[in-house]
């Protein structure tokens, strides 16, 4: 008996080895080549319909375009030539390039691009957040190269949401469904520089060069991108030769950022400031509804020692909810300094007093405080950590709580916190985009503002500055918008976030995009 | 006995996910980005079915399942749970069945080597390494694998799905926890029957040393490790996962994780169904094998 089961386990072991010597060796061994760049990714690229927002923005920026892009000089004529504005700013006529086929050979004119415009807004409860489409009131083909929009009212951000990865894209009419694509599309076929080839689910997805491709056709031929959920083992990779790039804020950690850019052989980069990591106070809630307990805590960080000890410098102290360098926030406000008297003194002020070490105690209550932090992110949790032990020299009784991200959101959306971690939109949704989402329920804004006396004022003045058309008025609405929240301490602004990316050096001009969910591969290219 | 066990896990699974506080519906919206107007809600409470009673749309749903028919995904319309099971499930098999041979073979060998040389530096050294095994959480013991094999020698890839190169560091990583087990399992319980009277019997009797350790000792010390490797068989499968994510192996962990973090029920529902129905038959595969194995048990029965 006992040595049929041996018997057993040995033939196993043999089996298992024929097994080994049959199956191929390394299946990703051809990955690499002088044509062929090896991006990673941290999860599969999904659903690339370029109308909805389940699929990786990188690969649906590979797949589509728009009819204008979004640069660092500005608005330029993409897929659209050029294009005119009429007087009261509703509507916009396009003049679009005569030679672009998407990759199935379908001509790309004003009727696809109308039928484009259409199935996106068959679908429009899924694009609230877009105040362009909201907008939108008629999509005509003038001529077979000539679109015209007309909107409801003014939006000066119009080009910039036209310019942005989802959803205003466009697919050969021929992949839709009946003339819409919220059910799904038939094909992944857009016009641009790169075509999906493969994709194992998991594992890697393969985009060729689009040789009949109607612009400069990029320098790479091949990009194939690797799946590995793993930080470290994305950086493992990275290391050996297997992968090329890591790029994006949350792919890499500051650490490994600083041992490649010191490796032989790799290169780091840093963008531009792309969003700022705040924190966010609920007005309604408790000691938050005085404006001096608000204040006094935005005196009692310490900015500079979170930028230098949590990130490495990797993002840079912020002073403002929007940095200076967003369009229309530098509106000269003065940054609440580090400085825990005045912290002390504000707290004084409100009336809270501390006998010695105690928590400090008002009307029998003593100072206690939640802060909510996304459990899956190490930067919260250390920074939570690190005010728990600040804050508590001042006499404040930091909970600190981390909670995995779906009932992390759900809490800011139910106003279900004290404080809590938020990010801005980022470039190119801010400040539109940003200040916009705090009129609804998008994120923690709208909720924690409730208990500011100039709520209403606020949120109109939001709507004005995003339908005016005036370039002095919106000036001034976005001052009047910054100052308030600034004075009112609804924000501490932490840090400035910044794009990273880590790379081979054989990887050469690997830039940023002003949009942070870019990843321009069109203009890398690769060392023979 | 085995249908109502079925039954029983089959309606676990589905009362689970319900006790989760969101609304299923509104999830499904905030998934795809749509804001949960309160029309949207109730129009997509209808199309899940939430509208009808508990324990109608129970039912629908486990005839549905018996049918491999968990519907569509909420994140990705295009795929449906069923197929996503079927591209990631034999992934984890192949991952989990390299790590049960390794199991089997590294600590059937050592266990008996430890029983024979016992207190030696061979036995302690190993015991050694058993207590290492079970005391290092294995994503950091795979992550030092792979630096050391991947990086260090260059002699395996770090991570991917593919070849058996690849199989190689999850299988071992999977493994090292299990080995570890069964190595003081198998020593113990060899040692311990070593001091039976039957033993002393055998030798009196004149039998080989060889037939008396193989043929008597060790097949009566493995009942206890084929009942615990029962249970290890789909502990396996479903404990796969850290490792899965730390080599980006393309298995049914990494699919259950994912749908955990997008809150995508309907995978996280039949995951819990496959593998309650995993760790059941692999019970009655034991017990099967124990008739098999002690000739009293299939008298008695």
């Amino acid at each position: 008996m006992l040595r049929r089961v041996l018997s057993c386990v040995f033939v196993c072991f043999m089996l298992l080895g024929i097994v080994f010597l049959f199956s191929p060796g390394e299946a990703s061994a051809s990955d690499r080549d002088d044509e062929t760049l090896v991006y990673v990714n941290f999860r599969d690229i999904r659903d690339l319909n370029p109308h909805l927002y389940a699929g990786e923005m990188y690969a649906q920026n590979l797949l589509y375009e728009s009819l204008v892009k979004i640069t660092e000089k500005g608005i330029e004529p993409w897929l659209a030539e050029k294009w005119d504005v009429s007087e009261d700013g509703r509507v916009y006529t396009f003049h679009l390039r005569k030679d672009v086929f998407f990759t199935d050979g379908e001509k790309f004119d004003a009727a696809a691009a109308k039928a484009n415009f259409d199935a996106v807004l068959d679908n429009i409860q899924r694009h609230g957040w877009l105040e362009m489409l909201r907008l939108m009131e008629r999509v005509e083909a003038v001529d077979d190269y000539t679109l015209k929009i007309g909107l409801k009212e003014p939006y000066f951000p119009m080009l910039v949401e036209l310019g942005v990865t989802r959803p205003m894209r466009f697919i050969s009419p021929k992949c839709m469904k009946d003339g819409v694509t919220k059910d799904g599309v038939t094909g992944l076929i857009g016009t641009g520089a790169y075509i999906l080839a493969e994709n194992t689910v998991d594992q890697k997805a393969v985009f060729v060069r689009n040789e009949r491709y109607w612009g400069e056709k990029p320098a790479i031929k091949r990009i194939v991108v690797r799946v590995i959920p793993d930080n470290q083992t994305r950086v493992l990779a990275l290391e050996k030769g297997e992968i090329d790039l890591i790029y994006g804020k949350n792919m890499v950690d500051a650490e490994s950022m600083e041992r490649f850019a010191a490796m032989n052989g790799f290169k780091a980069a840093l963008s531009e400031p792309v969003s700022t990591r705040m924190l966010l106070l609920n007005t309604t809630r408790g000691a938050l509804r005085d404006v001096n307990v608000r204040k006094a805590l935005q005196h009692a960080v310490d900015k500079s020692t979170i930028s230098e000890g949590i990130f490495h410098g990797i993002e840079s102290p912020a002073d403002f909810l929007l940095a200076t360098t967003v369009p229309y926030c530098d509106v000269g406000l003065k940054p609440y300094a580090y400085s825990m008297e005045s912290a002390a003194d504000l707290f004084r002020k409100a009336g809270w007093a501390r006998s010695g070490k105690s928590f400090l105690r008002k009307d029998g209550a003593s100072l206690e405080l939640t802060l909510l932090y996304n459990a899956n992110s190490v930067p919260e949790r250390t920074i939570a950590e690190y005010l728990q032990s600040e804050w508590a020299e001042l006499g404040v009784d930091l909970k600190i709580l981390g909670e995995e991200e779906q009932s992390y959101r759900d809490r800011q959306k139910a106003g279900d916190f004290d404080i809590v971690f938020n990010i801005s939109w980022g470039t190119p949704y801010d400040p539109q985009s940003f200040l916009g989402g705090m009129r609804t329920v998008v994120y923690g804004d709208y909720m924690a503002q409730q208990g500011l006396k100039e709520k209403a004022k606020l949120d109109e003045s939001i709507v004005k500055a995003l339908v005016s058309t005036d370039l002095e008025e919106r000036r001034a609405l976005f001052a009047y918008i910054l100052n308030l929240l600034h004075d009112e301490a609804v924000y501490i602004p932490l840090t400035y976030e910044r794009n990273r990316a880590v790379f081979n050096e054989r990887v050469r001009n690997v830039t940023f995009n002003p949009s942070q969910f870019e990843v321009p591969f069109e203009k890398m290219s690769l060392e023979k | 006995m085995l249908f109502p066990m079925l039954l029983g896990i089959s309606f676990i699974a589905f009362v689970l996910v319900n006790l989760i506080p969101a609304d299923p519906a509104e999830v499904a919206l905030r998934i795809n980005d749509i804001q949960p107007t309160e029309e949207a809600i109730a129009l997509m409470r209808e199309e899940l079915g939430l509208d009808r009673p508990f324990f109608t749309r129970y039912l629908q749903w486990l005839s549905k399942s018996t049918r491999f028919d968990f519907g569509a995904t909420f994140t990705n319309a295009n795929r449906t749970v069923a197929g996503e099971i079927a591209r990631s499930l034999p992934a984890t098999l192949e991952l989990s069945a390299a790590a049960l041979v390794i199991v089997i073979g590294s600590s059937l060998l050592l266990g008996v080597s430890c029983a024979l040389y016992r207190d030696t530096l061979f036995d302690r050294s190993v015991r050694l390494f058993v207590f290492l095994g079970t005391a290092m959480p294995n994503y950091w013991v795979g992550l030092l694998l792979m630096w050391f094999f991947a990086l260090k020698l260059d002699l395996l890839p770090t991570s991917g799905g593919g070849g058996w190169k690849n199989l190689i560091l999850p299988a071992v990583t999977l493994s090292l926890t299990y080995i570890s087990t069964y190595i003081r399992l198998i020593r113990n319980n060899m040692i311990e029957n070593m001091s039976e009277e039957y033993v002393l019997y055998a030798n009196a009797r004149g039998l080989k040393q060889r037939t008396v350790v193989f043929g008597h000792v060790l097949r009566n010390s493995l009942h206890s490790c084929v009942t615990a490797l029962g249970m290890s068989v789909p502990q396996l499968i479903a404990g796969a996962f850290v490792v899965e994510n730390v080599f980006a192996w393309p298995g049914i962990g990494r699919l259950c994780i994912s749908a955990i973090f997008n809150r995508d029920y309907p995978v996280i529902q039949a995951y819990i169904l496959v593998m309650g129905v995993l760790f059941i038959f692999c019970n009655l595969a034991v017990d099967i094998l124990h008739c098999f194995m002690d000739p009293r048990l299939r008298r008695s029965s």
